[in-house]
């Protein structure tokens, strides 16, 4: 994998995508046809209110859920042409995951829990990235710890640098501060901003929450399945009016 | 209360697929149980038929009032009547008719060269009795035997050796009789009394071939008159009859018949079935409890809930009991139906194996019916009582808690009581092994040993999955690795998992390692004491077979190539009031082929009036060479022996030796049971043993064996057992699989999330198997483990009890082969067992599993 640090290149994108949960009258358009590419380098946010098919775009791109119709891409790779062992093997090795509740294995070391994927897939991985990441997340001192014995915002900590470890095209985060108050949650964003700015990681983030979005690079709005705006270098206060909007009967 | 029902009943049908599990574990222990019963019901009833039918003619049997019973032999040996009696008892009124009953033992020989029968039911011969009302035998074809040499045969045995009416063979009485067969009989409207085989001579051949003198009898069978009844009958012969001879009544005849085959083969038949079924509910019992405690773990969350919401104690408890009631009788019910099932298809099965399971509709008894039943609900009830109790006292609190997933450790109140237990066991067995030797003692241990491997499972399953997960890491990797953490993760919920397979290894271990010193014990007796070239033994098993002709010995002894040829007969006295076994043979030839040990006193001139005796009994009986014993023989004589010698190795050569001159005016039928060979100096064993089997080839064809074969032959009998041992505990294993595989399945479930994670972070599905696989094969590695220790230490324990209990001297083996390949097959079967829970972890489909709350 070659590092990347240009703004240009394409980390992940969708093109027309469509996913239509059940079938006949009971049939949910969850995405009605989104396009949108995820740059290299870049912190994205993808915000919108409950339903309005965020964390299905999200799942559809990290290769956790397959598309009706549409193609997504992680890098080079067409998602829609891999089968299941592929597909696993391309998340274990190309894309990264933050889930709102942690999601730590209990019985692995705060250790073994960062260095899992790189474990899954036979070893191997930078030990001097890893060392740095450590640093970077602030857990040196928690190593041989197991996942209970840490608080909350420590716990989602050790996922964000098992998202890094493996030094994946792309970090999918869902709702990662969801389950903190705001102090965790701040230290957090803060972590992934940090991260993306300086190793030229790229993350995609979901949440609804405007404070959180207002770290990233770049917001896009979802509502009912499609993509309705974009916002560059957003502000919570920026954000939290369109986000408004969407509220508002039009 | 109804609250509770509605509350279990959705339980039950929201968790099918949990129960599944429990319900197979009751459903086999169940059926096996039942089916146990129901065959045992229906070959009684069966037994009493034929026996009833076949005795129903006769009214009264004249016979010697007293039996030698020897330890081992519960029948006893009754000496012959006078044939002649017939006469006297014909005479009395209400007599309709008398016959004398002669019986001895007779192999015949079927159409290939080959002995019918003798591997176990008895191989019987005796006077075909004309009168068919005292036969119990019927003439199916042909007609009765009227010149010497023609006989009617048992239509079985006729079938079993393919032999027909005209056809001419040979009869083994031990020497070969050349018969012709005349006509074919039925038993009580069967083919055969079971797999007996009989031949029935004419009167004259069976008091010249079947008794020691002419003119005995094994009893009178006497037919009343119209009008007199079977007392009556008993009252009125009993004044007439000499000394010593008793008249019984025909039904108490039959009934004795019936007792020997039905009391004693049936009920040590079913007995051996139900220990093994009751290994088989004792594993379940297990795989049952296990289940509950984790639903009920599982299950905290909505039970705090429903106490939140003002449950009582009781109604949670309640629900949860109801649920394993439910449970429980459904599963008793179908497992009663498969029991009848299995027995009905025995019924099919047998015949096609040549064993004759009675025709007709199965017999079920009211015991073999509610029995299973309560068995099975109890059973059930009992291992669910505990969880429920638990579910009862969960604190509403909990309801606000993080889910909690029973991880209890091990307390340290356990590993006391464990600890306590077990050096409990280790005093009570060593003092019944090494101290007073005593089997109850041990065998008390032995189950204070079980349980204290039970109660301290939990304290070694962390340390133990630590020690054999080991290897893992290095060879498995991450996959491995988190295996052997899921396993350590419950210490109880493993330790418990893991009982069930460990009770089960444990008992084949058990089997295997006293099967094994079983064999070394033979073994060892054969080249100790067995100092001759080869034996020549009557191919026979149990109390079939005709024994050896005791013209055999002296017929060898004339070959140049032969040194010294003994026979040994057996013969019945009761010494100083207890029936014991007699060795009859020639002394001094049998001091040359047999190592006796220490000899104080002389074997050489026994003669009529000495006896030589093992030390134990000389022990027993307080005498030294000098003192005399007396000895009553089945004829009612009383006679007193000089104790001549006393000798210390009793294995093959028996507790007391005296000489056939001896033994001879107290003899019934003439056979030996082996005689031993030695070579001249300078014979090969090869050129000796082919000179011996031609002299026995003219005798009815024994086996000759060199001590190797002889040892080994006498070993064959202890591998058919274990074989048997081995099928009855596949169930119990079984069992055990299926509570590993229900609690793979359950931890499953309850890590839907963390499965779904791995899977996301990039677990291949065969990396997800391979987890949940090895997981499986630790659990089970370690139920092994821990059966084999256990299992090789009750065998031993049972070896040294057996050895202390008894005279005779028992070996210790242990046989690392068979040991390793149960290792194998416990490990192979958790692999098993990981099957269907890994292929269902395999299956989840991440994105769903993360997302579940």
């Amino acid at each position: 994998m070659t590092a990347t640090t240009t703004g240009t290149r394409t980390a992940a994108r969708v093109v027309d995508a469509v996913k239509v949960y059940g079938t006949g009258d009971t049939a949910v358009r969850a995405l009605d046809g989104v396009s949108v590419t995820f740059p290299a380098g870049r912190f994205t946010a993808i915000m919108g209110p409950s339903g309005s098919g965020k964390s299905t775009l999200m799942h559809c791109a990290a290769g956790l859920d397959t598309l009706t119709s549409g193609a997504a891409w992680i890098g080079d790779t067409e998602l829609g042409g891999l089968d299941d062992r592929r597909l696993t093997l391309l998340r274990r090795d190309r894309v990264g995951f933050v889930f709102q509740a942690y999601n730590l294995v209990p019985t692995l070391t705060v250790a073994e829990n960062i260095t899992l994927p790189l474990d899954l897939a036979g070893g191997g991985g930078d030990p001097e990235w890893i060392d740095a990441l450590v640093d970077v997340v602030g857990l040196r001192g928690r190593l041989r710890h197991r996942p209970a014995e840490l608080s909350g915002g420590q716990q989602q900590r050790v996922a964000v640098a098992r998202a890094f470890a493996g030094r994946p095209d792309v970090v999918f985060a869902d709702e990662p501060t969801g389950n903190l108050d705001s102090r965790s949650g701040e230290e957090v964003l803060g972590l992934l901003g940090r991260t993306v700015r300086q190793t030229g990681r790229t993350v995609v983030m979901v949440t609804h929450d405007p404070v959180a979005a207002a770290h990233a690079d770049e917001v896009l709005f979802l509502a009912d399945g499609r993509l309705v705006d974009r916002m560059a270098s957003p502000t919570a206060d920026a954000v939290l009016d369109r986000m408004k909007a969407f509220e508002v009967p039009s | 209360m109804n609250t509770s029902v509605r509350l279990s009943a959705a339980s039950l049908r929201a968790h099918k697929r949990r129960f599944a599990g429990t319900f197979l574990a009751v459903f086999l222990g169940v059926a096996f149980l039942a089916g146990t019963l129901v065959m045992g019901d229906t070959l009684r009833a069966s037994f009493d038929t034929m026996f009833g039918n076949a005795a129903r003619g006769t009214d009264a049997v004249v016979r010697s009032a007293d039996a030698i019973t020897t330890p081992g032999d519960t029948q006893g040996v009754r000496q012959p009547v006078d044939a002649d009696l017939v006469r006297t008892v014909e005479r009395v009124p209400g007599v309709a008719a008398a016959a004398p009953d002669i019986q001895g033992a007779g192999q015949l020989v079927g159409a290939d060269g080959e002995p019918i029968g003798g591997q176990g039911p008895p191989t019987l011969a005796g006077n075909w009795i004309d009168d068919p009302e005292l036969n119990p035998y019927r003439l199916a074809e042909g007609r009765a035997p009227q010149q010497p040499g023609e006989v009617v045969v048992n239509r079985g045995t006729a079938e079993r050796g393919g032999l027909g009416i005209g056809d001419t063979t040979v009869l083994h009485t031990p020497d070969p009789v050349e018969v012709t067969v005349v006509g074919l009989a039925t038993f009580g409207g069967e083919d055969g009394m079971a797999q007996v085989t009989f031949t029935g001579m004419t009167r004259a051949d069976a008091e010249k071939y079947l008794t020691a003198r002419p003119g005995g009898a094994a009893g009178i069978l006497v037919r009343a008159g119209p009008g007199v009844s079977q007392e009556e009958l008993v009252d009125r012969l009993a004044p007439v009859l000499p000394q010593g001879v008793e008249a019984i009544t025909g039904q108490e005849s039959a009934e004795e018949n019936n007792e020997m085959i039905s009391g004693q083969f049936l009920s040590v038949f079913t007995l051996f079935l139900l220990v093994f079924s009751g290994v088989a509910l004792l594993v379940a019992t297990f795989s049952i409890h296990n289940t509950f405690a984790i639903v009920v773990a599982q299950r905290t969350r909505e039970n705090a809930l429903l106490r939140a919401l003002g449950a009582s104690r009781r109604q949670v408890t309640a629900a949860t009991l109801v649920e394993a009631g439910a449970v429980a009788v459904t599963a008793s019910a179908a497992g009663l139906a498969g029991g009848i099932g299995i027995a009905a298809a025995l019924q099919a099965l047998f015949p096609a194996i040549g064993f004759p399971f009675p025709e007709g509709a199965l017999v079920i008894g009211a015991v073999s019916l509610l029995l299973p039943l309560a068995v099975g609900v109890v059973v059930c009830l009992g291992s669910a009582l505990l969880p429920a109790v638990r579910a009862g006292h969960t604190a509403p609190l909990a309801a606000l808690r993080e889910t909690a997933v029973d991880t209890s450790g091990a307390s340290r109140t356990r590993a006391v009581t464990g600890a306590g237990l077990a050096v409990l066991a280790v005093v009570v067995t060593l003092s019944g092994v090494l101290v007073i030797p005593s089997v109850r003692l041990a065998g008390t241990g032995a189950v204070l040993a079980l349980l204290s491997f039970v109660v301290l499972g939990p304290v070694a399953s962390t340390t133990a999955v630590r020690v054999l997960g080991g290897p893992l890491d290095r060879l498995r990797g991450v996959t491995g690795s988190l295996a052997r953490r899921n396993a350590l993760r419950s210490p109880k919920r493993t330790a418990a998992t893991a009982s069930a397979l460990m009770i089960g290894v444990a008992v084949v271990s058990l089997f295997t390692v006293f099967g094994a010193s079983l064999k070394a014990t033979m073994d060892r007796t054969v080249s100790q004491s067995f100092a001759g070239d080869v034996a020549v033994g009557a191919p026979s098993f149990g109390a079939g077979g005709s024994g050896l002709s005791p013209r055999l010995a002296g017929a060898v002894a004339e070959l140049p190539e032969v040194d010294t040829a003994v026979g040994l007969g057996r013969g019945v006295a009761e010494v100083e009031g207890a029936g014991r076994a007699l060795t009859v043979t020639d002394p001094v030839a049998l001091q040359r082929t047999f190592d006796l040990g220490e000899v104080t006193g002389s074997l050489e001139a026994l003669g009529t009036d000495g006896i030589a005796v093992t030390a134990q009994e000389a022990d027993r009986l307080g005498v030294a060479p000098g003192d005399t014993t007396r000895l009553t023989f089945t004829d009612g004589e009383r006679r007193a022996f000089t104790v001549r010698a006393v000798y210390g190795r009793s294995e093959l050569a028996g507790y007391y030796v005296i000489t056939r001159e001896a033994w001879a005016p107290h003899r019934t039928q003439d056979a030996d049971t082996l005689v031993a060979v030695t070579f001249a100096d300078g014979v090969a064993t090869d050129a000796g043993k082919a000179a011996v089997q031609r002299v026995a080839d003219g005798h009815g064809n024994p086996e000759v064996q060199t001590r190797d074969e002889y040892a080994r032959s006498a070993a064959g009998g202890i591998d058919m057992m274990l074989t048997l041992v081995y099928a009855l505990l596949a169930l119990a294993v079984l069992i055990a699989l299926l509570g590993i595989a229900n609690t793979l399945t359950l931890a499953i479930h309850e890590r839907t999330r963390e499965l779904g994670l791995l899977r996301a972070v990039g677990q291949t599905r065969s990396q997800v198997r391979a987890m949940v696989r090895w997981e499986s094969v630790l659990v089970a590695a370690f139920g092994t483990a821990g059966g084999l220790a256990l299992g090789a230490f009750l065998g031993w324990v049972l070896v040294e009890a057996s050895d202390g209990a008894s005279d005779s001297a028992f070996a210790f083996a242990m046989p690392p082969v068979q040991l390793g390949v149960v290792a194998l097959v416990g490990l192979a079967a958790g692999a098993l067992a990981g099957l269907r829970p890994a292929g269902r972890a395999a299956r989840l489909n991440p994105l769903q599993a993360i997302s579940t709350e």
